[in-house]
């Protein structure tokens, strides 16, 4: 039953798809193709892209045309490279160009294979660390008519990239063990009886563990190798690493996983290229706005102990209107205000009733410098907010210091009497008469 | 009576007198001018250019002023400087440089003459090398006469000395301070003579200038305490020192207390206790006297006296205890460093990387005085002579700025005025001697003449009287009957004779005459061209522009610095900020108008540290350090390919001793030296110093220069491995010509997140070792 | 890596041992040599094992007269008077911490193994573990920077820094010079009436003044502050280049210098006062001549210090 609804609900996730969305980075796509694999193959993926409004451009990992950067300047908003087999791309496809393609806000949608490719060495610089090529990922559970290279996984479901409720989906490649960089999303994780070998026979089990045991690497084995994962570079562009092509196949996409089942490899290829191509989780900082409290006009620096508003807007890519909306669904953002280190660092809440706006009134720390406003919000599949705008906080201008002070009392009074015993003196001196004169001396 | 020449005998008095003060007055128009025109090379030679570091800092300030006003001058936060900390300059400077040029520039804008401010900053100094000429000259002729003060005016007018501070360009403080040095001590003389307050206060008003135009102020706290102390106990206490110094110190404080720079200092810091206590013992002794006037028992005297001293011991050890308690402030490190000279070097790294800080050898002496030098002691022995009050001042300032300008080079500056007054009393004193036309007779009637001639003679012997009673108990009674010389030497007795008249005085014959006054006149002249080679040669470079000679002779200007600051000011983004040694800091900030981590405003000494610290250590540790304090460009100095010696791999031991002070264990001296002990560059360098930030950044693509010839560091005479060195965390931004001036680019984080050598491995298309999935589960056996 | 765990499981409990007897033997040396350890290759070895938890502050020095090693010897004292200080403190402290002494002529091997190639050198060993481990982690030896100069109180105060607690070092009160002081001031209070005229005779005042102007003015404070010697090697008395010079330097300068005032003075205050014409004249003109000679002969000298003047008189 629960399957039923699961199917509804993606039917309906396809019907509310088919209204035109883009990515808030631009629609045109390449995709390489090996060869080898037939278009038609991954018709139910690709035509969903075209439905969502992307023009896809296709291209062979042999021919030329058309480059992905002309000029330093990337030709595409998207770049799919399908490629298992291709053990030597063009000239404009090089890891290194790659990589550069990123570094200019273009998307990648890379799939490895068992075999050696340039993409595996590209693979390590995103940290991800690949078996020995030609070690697919094998499970024999749960049973089932598949090969044991053909597994079903089950989606976990607090990732925010997929849709939840997805039914599990078919997985047929290598895995991959996930480096330490905080930058890396892992999307989909190996099921925990499954490993990486190369052989597929069930007899020499024991020669795959003596074998990974001398390796020194541990065996290829269990849920932490993960098999889809997201990479988000500085910089805002995003990068997906999928273990096996096969995953966007219209096969897999049919395929039952229990009976009556269809699989989420569907909805899943669409969830992956929508977060790919920065059309989910999208944020952006629209305005900056900073100001003493009680006041309106933002100004170029700050006095010490001031009472300073700050307010940052938020707003979120909406891919079914293709538009920014205000949002207000940052629970956890704060702001730092920072001389070398943060001097303080507060929560920035949303302002109930002002949609996407943040703010956040402090007092200044009482210590001049170049202060910064530090904006800086991470979180995993997020797309990753930071701002960061100087102001200088100065001393108070010397009219603004307190003018007489109570405890100065005491030097107040010796001045005054000081000068006026000055007067009462000089005057005698001058006028009084020779008596006085003497007196007036003896004081002195 | 015998003369050696006649005089015109039909002259009337009047006329005489008329055209003497004519003619002083055309004299010292002269001498102003060749004061300023002297101070010109610099422009003609270069152009109109503030000269090399601090003076770019005081023209910053000074544009501030002019713009803004004064009140947003003296509220000026600097953002730009010591990022991120900031400077307070309205606190921090003192203002009185910024202030006067300011207040021309306004008058001239007021009488609708449009200068420049720069011009205005560039001409200061020699304008003001004037009004120093001519307080010289007042100052000189207090102490002998008109024409020891115009050759006063005439040495320091063109004196090296002082022209090395106050070439035109040369915009720092001293370029008024000595002026107002000068016409201080003028003013304090002038009290001191005529006791009158109005010149006590004048010297205080003054004073209050001085201190807000130079730190060297407190020379002058400690200068005038001392001569007033040294008078009391020569037992030349007077009414006329009481009030002149009484004036001086209330006023002078209160006004000097006006200066934000100073605040409480003049209370509470131990440079001015001196003048403190000084003032409270001339009180004591005021009332001693004013007690004595009263009473007249000579045991209560002597226990007057006793008590007098009593207290004064009693006032100093208050003083002391009050140092202890922390209530005072203690000497401050630059200036303990003048007493303990060995204090800097271990202490305060930073004071003793200053070149101007070192102690001066001999040649520098004769290079800034010239024959000044020795006619200086001369002229002190004829202070000696005649010991008015105002000359105790003069000796007294000769020991202590003389032991000054041995310890540092830049005091020499404090020397030069005292020699130059000096040397003019011998001088004149001498040309007054051998002009004098009259011949003393053989036989002695010639008292009336010597009256006349020899006003030093009469003034010395009145002078004398008083003098030689060198002590406080016995004063008085030593005033009523003038006592006997005592006999030192026959020389002595010769120069103090007891009686006027007692023996004849006076040359015989011309030839005499003629030979010494030729003598004289030629080392004058002498004295003038050495004066115009030093200045031309030496003094006249503004250190931002340098110039070299080509082949042919001509002159070949480099001009490195100013493309290097340009460049940064034309191709960078206005807030970037430029790290760099200290030393640049200012003109950075001047010139490129950039923000700047360190300047010549060396206060902060941790910050200078990290700045040390990032240049010194590897790139990966360095790396941390550059993008915390958000720096863009790095910015260094490089003189191998040119032969620049002031570069900064000749500075970079200071730089790892100030960092070494704030972390002994990561940074550490001999590190940077070869086994033997040696300070190399070429392939003998130590691991250190060639993984060093400096070192890498100095050399980086050096040897391609050369292609396949040995690299050659032309300042070091050291050749530079072919290898070259490589930068992973830097890009080289910008090299000027001469590879004086290298600008690097700190790179941003790599957008993979992986670090900055493994990224620039795979840019190069490096294949990276394949690396292995972290181990989860221990080896089971 | 098994074979690793299998070697450090074997070795821990041998290393342990061995560096619990070490650190007796240590203590024990210590204590012989009252804080100071004379050290061998072997003590030398045991004292900076590698993996030790107490530091160790070691003076590589060579203090045999056929090395000739002046600035050894200088420096041994003041080390040992430090060694002595910290022998002073509480044990636990104490025997956490050792002071060594390693002779050229005794570890002439660790010599050329450390590439030792000038003496004397000071080196801090931090502690490798145990609880006085470094934070920063770094347990390489520190080399102790003797441009603080060779006396023992910046010493124990820089070394204070790597020691558990500061070296309790404190000047020794020097009573010869305070009694010296003490009887200088009694010598003149006493001797005060009889002096009493020399000292208020301005001209003894005149005398030290001039003196004073003239040495400082030739460059005293330059070879004190720097401590430049006597005189050059070979024997040249005149140092080369503009901003240096020997000691002998001072005297010959300041010797012209009083010369030439000395000259002027005659010229203008003695000589007038000569009554006979012709005495008068030969003096006249002797001085003249004398400023003459004196004033070429210091320009000449400063021609030597200074390459590119163009000036010259007689010489």
């Amino acid at each position: 039953m629960r399957s039923f609804w699961s199917l509804l609900a993606s039917v309906v996730g396809l019907a509310t798809l088919l209204v035109q969305a883009k990515s808030s980075s631009g629609d045109s796509v390449l995709v390489l193709l090996d060869p080898s694999l037939k278009r038609d193959d991954f018709s139910i993926f690709f035509s969903g892209l075209e439905e969502k409004g992307y023009d896809l451009t296709f291209r062979s990992p042999k021919d030329e045309e058309p480059v992905v950067i002309k000029d330093d300047y990337p030709q595409f908003s998207h770049v799919i490279i399908f490629a298992p087999e291709t053990k030597s791309f063009p000239k404009d496809i090089t890891p290194q160009s790659l990589v550069d393609l990123l570094s200019k806000d273009t998307n990648l949608l890379l799939a490895l294979s068992p075999k050696q490719t340039p993409l595996t060495s590209l693979a390590s610089e995103f940290s991800l660390i690949t078996p020995p090529p030609g070690t697919p990922l094998v499970s024999h559970f749960p049973e089932r008519d598949t090969p044991a290279t053909v597994i079903p996984v089950n989606v976990s479901h607090t990732s925010p990239i997929l849709t939840p409720g997805l039914p599990p989906v078919w997985f047929s490649g290598v895995p991959f063990a996930l480096g330490t960089n905080p930058l890396l999303v892992p999307i989909l994780n190996a099921p925990p009886e499954s490993f990486a070998t190369d052989s597929l026979g069930d007899s020499d089990a024991d020669v795959v563990i003596e074998a990974s045991e001398k390796g020194g690497e541990g065996l290829w084995a269990g849920s932490q190798l993960g098999l889809v994962a997201g990479f988000q570079p500085a910089g805002g562009a995003r990068a997906t690493w999928v273990g096996g092509v096969e995953l966007f196949s219209d096969e897999f996409a049919t395929k039952e996983v229990s009976s009556g089942v269809k699989s989420g490899n569907e909805q899943f290829a669409a969830d992956i290229a929508s977060w790919t191509f920065q059309e989910s989780l999208v944020l952006r900082v629209d305005s900056i706005d900073h100001h003493r409290l009680n006041e309106t006009a933002p100004r170029e620096h700050y006095t010490t102990n001031d009472q300073i508003v700050f307010t940052t807007h938020i707003s979120r890519y909406n891919p079914k209107t293709s538009a920014w909306e205000p949002y207000s669904g940052i629970q956890d953002l704060q702001l730092e205000f920072t001389m070398l280190d943060p001097h303080i660092r507060t929560a920035l809440p949303p302002v109930p009733g002002k949609p996407g706006a943040y703010s956040v009134t402090f007092r200044a720390p009482d210590r001049h410098g170049v202060f910064k406003f530090v904006v800086d919000h991470k979180r995993r599949g997020w797309t990753h907010l930071h701002s960061s705008t100087v102001i200088p906080l100065v001393p108070p201008r010397h009219d603004e210091y307190p003018r007489f002070l109570s405890a100065a009392w005491p030097y107040y009074t010796g001045a005054i009497s000081t000068s006026i015993g000055f007067i009462i003196f000089s005057a005698l001196w001058l006028g009084g008469s020779e008596s006085k004169k003497g007196k007036g001396s003896k004081v002195e | 009576m015998a003369v050696a020449y006649s005089l015109p005998s039909d002259v009337s008095p009047a006329t005489v007198t008329n055209t003497r003060s004519l003619l002083r007055i055309i004299a010292l128009a002269l001498i102003s001018g060749a004061a300023i025109a002297s101070r010109l090379f610099a422009v003609i030679n270069f152009e109109s250019i503030i000269h090399e570091f601090d003076p770019w800092f005081n023209y910053r300030a000074t544009r501030v002023l002019a713009s803004e006003g004064f009140y947003e001058f003296w509220n000026w936060f600097d953002p730009t400087a010591w990022y991120p900390l900031g400077r307070v300059v309205g606190g921090t400077i003192y203002p009185g440089l910024m202030a006067t040029s300011g207040v021309i520039y306004n008058v001239l804008h007021a009488l609708h003459l449009p200068v420049d401010i720069r011009n205005i900053c560039v001409l200061l100094a020699p304008g003001f090398s004037a009004l120093t000429a001519w307080s010289t000259y007042m100052f000189t002729k207090e102490m002998k006469d008109e024409s020891a003060g115009l050759l006063a005016a005439a040495f320091i007018g063109i004196v090296p000395g002082y022209i090395s501070r106050s070439v035109a360009g040369s915009y720092d403080n001293e370029a008024i301070a000595i002026f107002l040095l000068m016409f201080t001590f003028f003013c304090w003389i002038k009290a001191l003579k005529t006791g009158s307050a109005l010149f006590g206060t004048l010297a205080a008003l003054f004073y209050f200038y001085m201190v807000a135009a130079w730190g060297g102020y407190a020379f002058i706290t400690n200068m005038i305490p001392l001569h007033s102390l040294a008078l009391i106990l020569m037992g030349r206490y007077s009414s006329r020192l009481y009030v002149a110094y009484s004036s001086w110190y209330a006023i002078g404080t209160l006004a000097s207390m006006q200066v934000p720079f100073v605040g409480f200092q003049p209370v509470r810091t131990s440079e001015h206790m001196a003048a403190l206590g000084v003032f409270g013992l001339l009180q004591i002794v005021a009332f001693a006297e004013l007690v004595r006037t009263h009473v007249s028992s000579k045991q209560f005297q002597s226990l007057l006296y006793a008590s007098v001293i009593g207290m004064g011991i009693l006032g100093a050890g208050a003083i002391i205890g009050l140092t202890y308690k922390g209530w005072i402030a203690p000497w401050t490190g630059r200036f303990y460093s003048l007493w303990d000279t060995g204090y800097a070097k271990i202490h305060i790294p930073i004071i003793a990387s200053v070149s101007e800080h070192q102690p001066t050898a001999w040649p520098s002496f004769f290079m800034d005085l010239h024959s000044l030098v020795f006619l200086f002691p001369a002229g002190v022995v004829m202070c000696f002579r005649q010991l008015r009050d105002e000359h105790v001042f003069v000796i007294i300032y000769a020991v202590v700025a003389s032991y000054f300008a041995g310890v540092m080079v830049r005091l020499m500056l404090t020397l030069t005025p005292v020699v130059c007054v000096a040397a003019a009393i011998a001088f004149s004193s001498l040309l007054d001697t051998y002009i004098e036309p009259t011949e003393p007779d053989v036989a002695d009637d010639s008292s009336g003449k010597i009256a006349e001639t020899a006003p030093a003679v009469d003034a010395a012997s009145s002078g004398s009287s008083t003098a030689v009673s060198a002590s406080s108990s016995t004063a008085k009674k030593t005033k009523k009957a003038p006592t006997a010389p005592p006999s030192v030497s026959a020389v002595a007795a010769a120069m103090t004779p007891s009686k006027k008249g007692e023996k004849p005085r006076g040359i015989f014959g011309l030839d005499t005459r003629f030979i010494v006054l030729l003598n004289a006149v030629g080392m004058l002249l002498f004295f003038v061209l050495h004066c115009t080679w030093v200045t031309s040669t030496a003094y006249s470079s503004p250190s931002v522009v340098l110039a070299s000679q080509n082949p042919d002779g001509s002159q070949h200007i480099i001009d490195d610095f100013r493309e290097a600051y340009y460049w940064l000011r034309q191709n960078t983004p206005e807030n970037s900020v430029v790290m760099s040694w200290w030393d640049y800091g200012y003109q950075i900030a001047g010139m490129a108008d950039r923000a700047t981590l360190v300047d010549n405003n060396t206060w902060n000494n941790t910050h200078i540290a990290t700045v040390g610290k990032a240049m010194s250590s590897s790139e990966e540790v360095a790396y941390p350090i550059l993008r915390k304090h958000d720096v863009d460009y790095v910015l260094i100095i490089f003189g191998g390919l040119l032969g620049y010696s002031g570069d900064d791999i000749n500075k970079f031991l200071w730089m790892v001793r100030i960092a070494q002070g704030v972390w002994p264990d990561e940074i550490q001296e001999p590190n940077y030296f070869t086994p033997k002990g040696e300070y190399k560059v070429d392939d003998m360098a130590s691991p250190t110093m060639k993984n060093s930030l400096m070192y890498k950044m100095s050399y980086y693509r050096f040897p391609e220069l050369f292609g396949t010839s040995q690299a050659i560091d032309r300042v070091r005479g050291q050749q530079i491995p072919k290898a070259g060195t490589t930068l992973d965390y830097l890009d080289e931004a910008f090299t000027s010509e001469n590879w004086i001036v290298r600008i690097y680019q700190v790179k941003k984080e790599d957008i993979l997140g992986r670090d900055l050598k493994s990224a620039n491995a795979f840019a190069q298309g490096k294949k990276r070792k394949r690396t292995k999935p972290p181990v989860r589960r221990k080896a089971t056996v | 890596m098994l074979l690793l765990a299998v070697l450090a499981a074997c070795l821990l409990p041998l290393c342990l041992a061995s560096s619990d007897s070490d650190y007796a033997k240590l203590k024990q040396l210590a204590a012989a040599g009252n804080g100071l350890i004379k050290l061998d290759e072997h003590s030398y070895n045991i004292l900076t094992a590698p993996n030790r938890n107490w530091s160790a502050t070691v003076q590589f020095t060579a203090l045999d007269n056929k090395r000739r090693c002046t600035p050894c010897r200088d420096f041994d004292p003041s080390f040992n008077t430090v060694a002595k200080a910290w022998s002073t403190v509480p044990a636990p402290e104490r025997d956490s911490h050792f002071f060594g002494t390693l002779d050229f002529d005794n570890g002439m091997a660790t010599f050329q193994k450390l590439g030792i190639q000038s003496a004397p050198i000071v080196r801090i060993f931090p502690a490798t573990d145990g609880p006085r481990r470094p934070a920063s982690g770094v347990t390489t030896p520190i080399s102790y920077d003797l441009t603080y100069g060779y006396e023992p109180g910046p010493l124990a105060e820089q070394l204070s820094k790597y020691t558990p607690v500061p070296i309790p070092y404190k000047a020794p009160f020097d009573w010869g010079r305070v009694g010296t002081f003490a009887a200088a001031a009694l010598v003149l209070v006493t001797t005060l009436r009889f002096i009493s005229p020399v000292l208020r005779s301005r001209w003894t005042w005149a005398i030290g003044t001039v003196l004073t102007c003239l040495v400082m003015t030739s460059g005293h404070m330059f070879v004190r502050i720097r401590g430049m010697p006597m005189s050059g090697p070979n024997g040249q008395w005149i140092a080369p280049g503009f901003q240096n010079q020997f000691g002998q330097e001072v005297q010959v300068v300041a010797m012209m210098y009083g010369l030439l005032a000395l000259a002027f003075f005659m010229l203008t205050t003695v000589i007038p006062y000569q009554t006979s014409p012709q005495r008068q004249r030969v003096q006249v003109y002797l001085w003249s001549f004398v400023i003459f000679i004196m004033f070429s002969v210091l320009v000449s000298c400063f021609r030597v210090k200074n390459r590119g003047y163009p000036f010259r008189l007689f010489l």
